[in-house]
């Protein structure tokens, strides 16, 4: 029965975004990210966050070619970096992912080396984190809207 | 409001909405239709962030707000956009942190050019950052993540911004303006302000209009948040000197490593001229639109745009007020950070003073002193050039400058312990004397002088109202002087006597006040050249007197309610406060407005850099001010009677005296202006 499947597939997708505020991986923003979501702009959330994985790989890439150069490692350019994915992350609500950015700032102001790798670590691993379970996300969606044949299933 | 009225215009014609290229730099949205009449929607804001993540959430918050968003994701490519497109935008919503242009950056650009409502957003919520955020300008600092809700709101600094230069040009009686007042009045408070919160307060202002040019060298005003960095201090001296040197290059050859080379001031760097000499362009553009248009309408709108001030003032006090009048973003007067650290003292020294009364006369006094001094900076130049030129001027430009934290300090005290009102104006007749040796004019020290004896009869009415009254007139005559000032030096001296004075005498001081005016008016005069209209200021003093008695026969003439122009009205109403202290019974609190707009409006006025034209007209007006009253009682009657109106009455006057006088100005080069 579709109606069944759609449900099934509500229930999941709601265990699941429990699971990541649970555990804190999101936050209320992205809910606010959720509300934004509407006629004019049906996948307003999956098309942010597409933004933002595509930002944050560019970002986490220049952070580890920054931190790789060992004679030299640009503190100060990687607190701008810093900057910009803890804005993003924060904006969509990543909230552990922001969290790290934040140690991970912190190591870069004292031009702590090996506290930066650690948070590099840290980050790469919570970013991808966060990128599967934002995915999975998506998919019980998209299969809950087909089956639902529902466009806007958040919204009610 | 006229912004309210604009913007439902504009959303109802065409408002837009858009789809953006993230890819590009920019994107501007092509039109949607948003049709309402409800005035927030349809406000056209900027937003600029390279995180294009967090653009396109903000992007659809703001259109969910219904204003007409338009993104980008390069500060440079915005400061293109809003040059190109002048007035389509009505707010911006900047980053702090970007790869091609620091935000601090675009804010003070945007500032320094346009004269918009600038929001900053960032993640790091630091306090120094959001300091360094509100010290260049920036009406409100959002941290990330940003909540719809903080956006639904970002109209209110359109609007604020709006009203505030209304209001500054129109006085109408507005709350701000009462709260002003009222903590202007508020001596105690205001002391402590003074020394902790005011200076914090004060500077952010400074900061923002010239942020390369801030100063270290007042250490008892910085604050510790404050940049580390070493900045020029663009002292007085420094930007005579700029100023001179490019003058020997002429304007338009002068590039920043020949200044640098004829300043010849170790310390300096090229960047740090370079970007001075771009200011200082951009002040003489503005100076010389500002000229060209020439009338009182025009010059009305010179002052309007360049107050960016204003809404950030409103939540200061009024210290704070006068810091951010003192501090113009655009305005050359900004760079003359000095002076205005002094005056603080001063308010300090002043505020230990026993009386509460005195304090809080002084305190009110004190502030207007301050908006004279740092408008007066960047005229202080050109008049200690003049003083140089004058065979008999005693006062150099160095000891005018020390002079001037000095005496206000040196008054107070003396008029603290000498209750005796012989001492006191005895020692406005020095102050007098002194003034008139440098401006060579003797008549004036014994006019003053009588009228000083005239009015001692009267302070026995006036003391009746005094204790209610005399702390808004003195701070009427402050503020009035205060708008005077800006042209020398010397005429802030004698603002400070006067509030000394009007504490032993209600009378005396709205005489002393009107004489000092007169100086003052003078020595701008002769400073400008202008000669016709400094004589009617002397006599002005006697008139005021004799107008308080004539108050008392109170035939109330209704004089024209003409619109006037705002600064007009301002200036006058100082005038009318000085009635206003012999003639108690009338609605102190009214006068207390008047007086506070006209602090205000003096305040905005002077912010501006283009005002310098307008100052000037502005002493001027004060002149036929003065005459007027001189002639007619009825005027000083009519002022009692309807404070607000009146100033409208007299300014109608004014204005057709002023505005030749105006005119006659702006001809004269803006670079001589300056250094002669």
């Amino acid at each position: 029965m579709l109606g069944l499947g759609a449900d099934r597939l509500r229930a999941d997708m709601n265990r699941l975004l429990a699971f990541l505020f649970h555990q804190g991986i999101l936050d209320e923003q992205y809910l606010q990210l959720q509300q934004l979501q509407d006629e004019s702009s049906p996948n307003f959330v999956s098309e942010v966050v597409n933004i933002y994985f595509h930002e944050s790989e560019k970002l986490l890439r220049n952070l580890r070619s920054l931190l790789m150069d060992r004679e030299f490692s640009d503190y100060k350019k990687m607190g701008i970096h810093l900057n910009q994915f803890m804005g993003s992350s924060s904006s969509i609500g990543a909230k552990r992912v922001r969290n790290v950015c934040v140690a991970f700032r912190a190591a870069s102001e004292q031009n702590n080396r090996a506290g930066c790798l650690r948070a590099l670590e840290l980050l790469e691993h919570e970013y991808c984190f966060l990128k599967n379970k934002l995915h999975e996300l998506f998919q019980i969606e998209q299969q809950r809207v087909l089956a639902a044949g529902v466009r806007y299933p958040m919204q009610n | 409001m006229a912004t309210m009225q604009r913007v439902a215009q504009s959303s109802v014609s065409t408002s837009a909405a858009a789809t953006s290229s993230y890819g590009g730099s920019s994107s501007c949205k092509g039109p949607e239709v948003v049709i309402s009449d409800q005035f927030p929607v349809g406000l056209r804001v900027l937003v600029v962030d390279d995180d294009i993540t967090c653009l396109r959430i903000l992007e659809q918050m703001l259109r969910r707000c219904l204003y007409i968003v338009t993104t980008c994701s390069q500060a440079k490519v915005a400061l293109n956009l809003l040059r190109e497109r002048k007035g389509c935008f009505d707010v911006v919503l900047s980053d702090v942190y970007m790869p091609d242009m620091d935000g601090y950056k675009l804010l003070e650009h945007v500032g320094l050019e346009m004269d918009l409502p600038v929001i900053m957003m960032s993640t790091d919520g630091k306090t120094n950052a959001v300091m360094k955020g509100i010290r260049h300008g920036a009406c409100d600092y959002l941290i990330k993540p940003i909540r719809e809700e903080e956006l639904k709101n970002i109209w209110q600094h359109v609007v604020r911004k709006k009203w505030n230069e209304n209001k500054e040009l129109e006085h109408s009686g507005s709350l701000d303006d009462n709260d002003r007042h009222k903590r202007g009045n508020d001596d105690a408070e205001y002391a402590s302000s003074v020394n902790d919160g005011a200076d914090v307060s004060l500077k952010p202002q400074k900061k923002r209009s010239n942020t390369k040019e801030e100063d270290d060298g007042e250490i008892e005003n910085d604050d510790p948040s404050a940049s580390k960095k070493p900045r020029v201090v663009w002292s007085v001296e420094l930007h005579q000197q700029f100023v001179s040197a490019v003058n020997q290059l002429g304007i338009d050859k002068a590039v920043p490593k020949r200044i640098l080379e004829l300043m010849n001031v170790p310390g300096l760097t090229r960047e740090n001229v370079a970007s001075h000499l771009q200011k200082f362009r951009l002040y003489l553009k503005r100076i010389s639109g500002v000229a060209q248009q020439g009338g009182i309408s025009t010059s009305l709108c010179g002052p309007l745009e360049p107050n960016v001030k204003i809404g950030s003032l409103g939540r200061f006090d009024i210290q704070a007020l006068a810091a951010s009048g003192q501090i113009p973003p655009q305005t050359l007067a900004a760079l003359n950070a000095e002076l205005l650290g002094r005056p603080t003292g001063n308010l300090v020294t002043a505020m230990d003073q026993p009386a509460l009364l005195q304090a809080s006369l002084q305190g009110p006094k004190c502030i207007p002193v301050e908006h004279g001094v740092a408008f007066g900076q960047p005229l202080v130049k050109c008049q200690s050039s003049i003083s140089k030129h004058f065979p008999q001027s005693i006062v150099s430009v160095e000891d005018v400058s020390s002079g001037f934290g000095a005496w206000p300090s040196n008054n107070i005290g003396t008029a603290a312990p000498s209750s005796g009102l012989g001492g006191l104006s005895s020692q406005n007749g020095n102050m007098l004397i002194d003034l008139l040796q440098q401006q060579q004019q003797q008549r004036q020290l014994q006019k003053s002088q009588q009228q000083q004896q005239s009015t001692v009869p009267e302070p026995s009415r006036s003391i009746n109202v005094q204790p209610s009254c005399l702390v808004v007139p003195s701070q009427s005559s402050a503020s009035f002087q205060a708008g005077n000032s800006t042209v020398s030096v010397n005429q802030n001296g004698t603002f400070c006597r006067t509030p000394v004075i009007d504490y032993s005498l209600l009378s005396s001081q709205s005489n002393n006040s009107s004489l000092n005016i007169g100086q003052v008016s003078d020595g701008d005069l002769q400073t400008t050249g202008v000669l016709s209209g400094y004589i009617p200021p002397t006599s002005l003093s006697p008139s005021v007197s004799s107008c308080s008695l004539n108050a008392d026969n109170c035939t109330s003439h209704q004089v024209q309610t003409s619109s006037m122009t705002f600064k007009a009205s301002r200036h006058l109403p100082g005038f009318v406060h000085s009635m206003c202290d012999v003639q108690g019974p009338f609605g102190v609190t009214k006068s207390g407005d008047v007086f506070d707009q006209a602090h205000f409006s003096n305040l905005g006025y002077f912010n501006k850099e283009a005002c310098l034209p307008t100052r000037f007209a502005a002493d001027e007006f004060q002149l036929p001010m003065s005459s007027s009253s001189s002639r007619g009682k009825v005027f000083a009657e009519n002022t009692g009677t309807r404070v607000k109106q009146e100033p409208s009455m007299e300014f109608v006057d004014n204005v057709k005296v002023g505005i030749p006088m105006l005119q006659q100005f702006p001809p004269n080069d803006l670079m001589s202006v300056f250094t002669e």
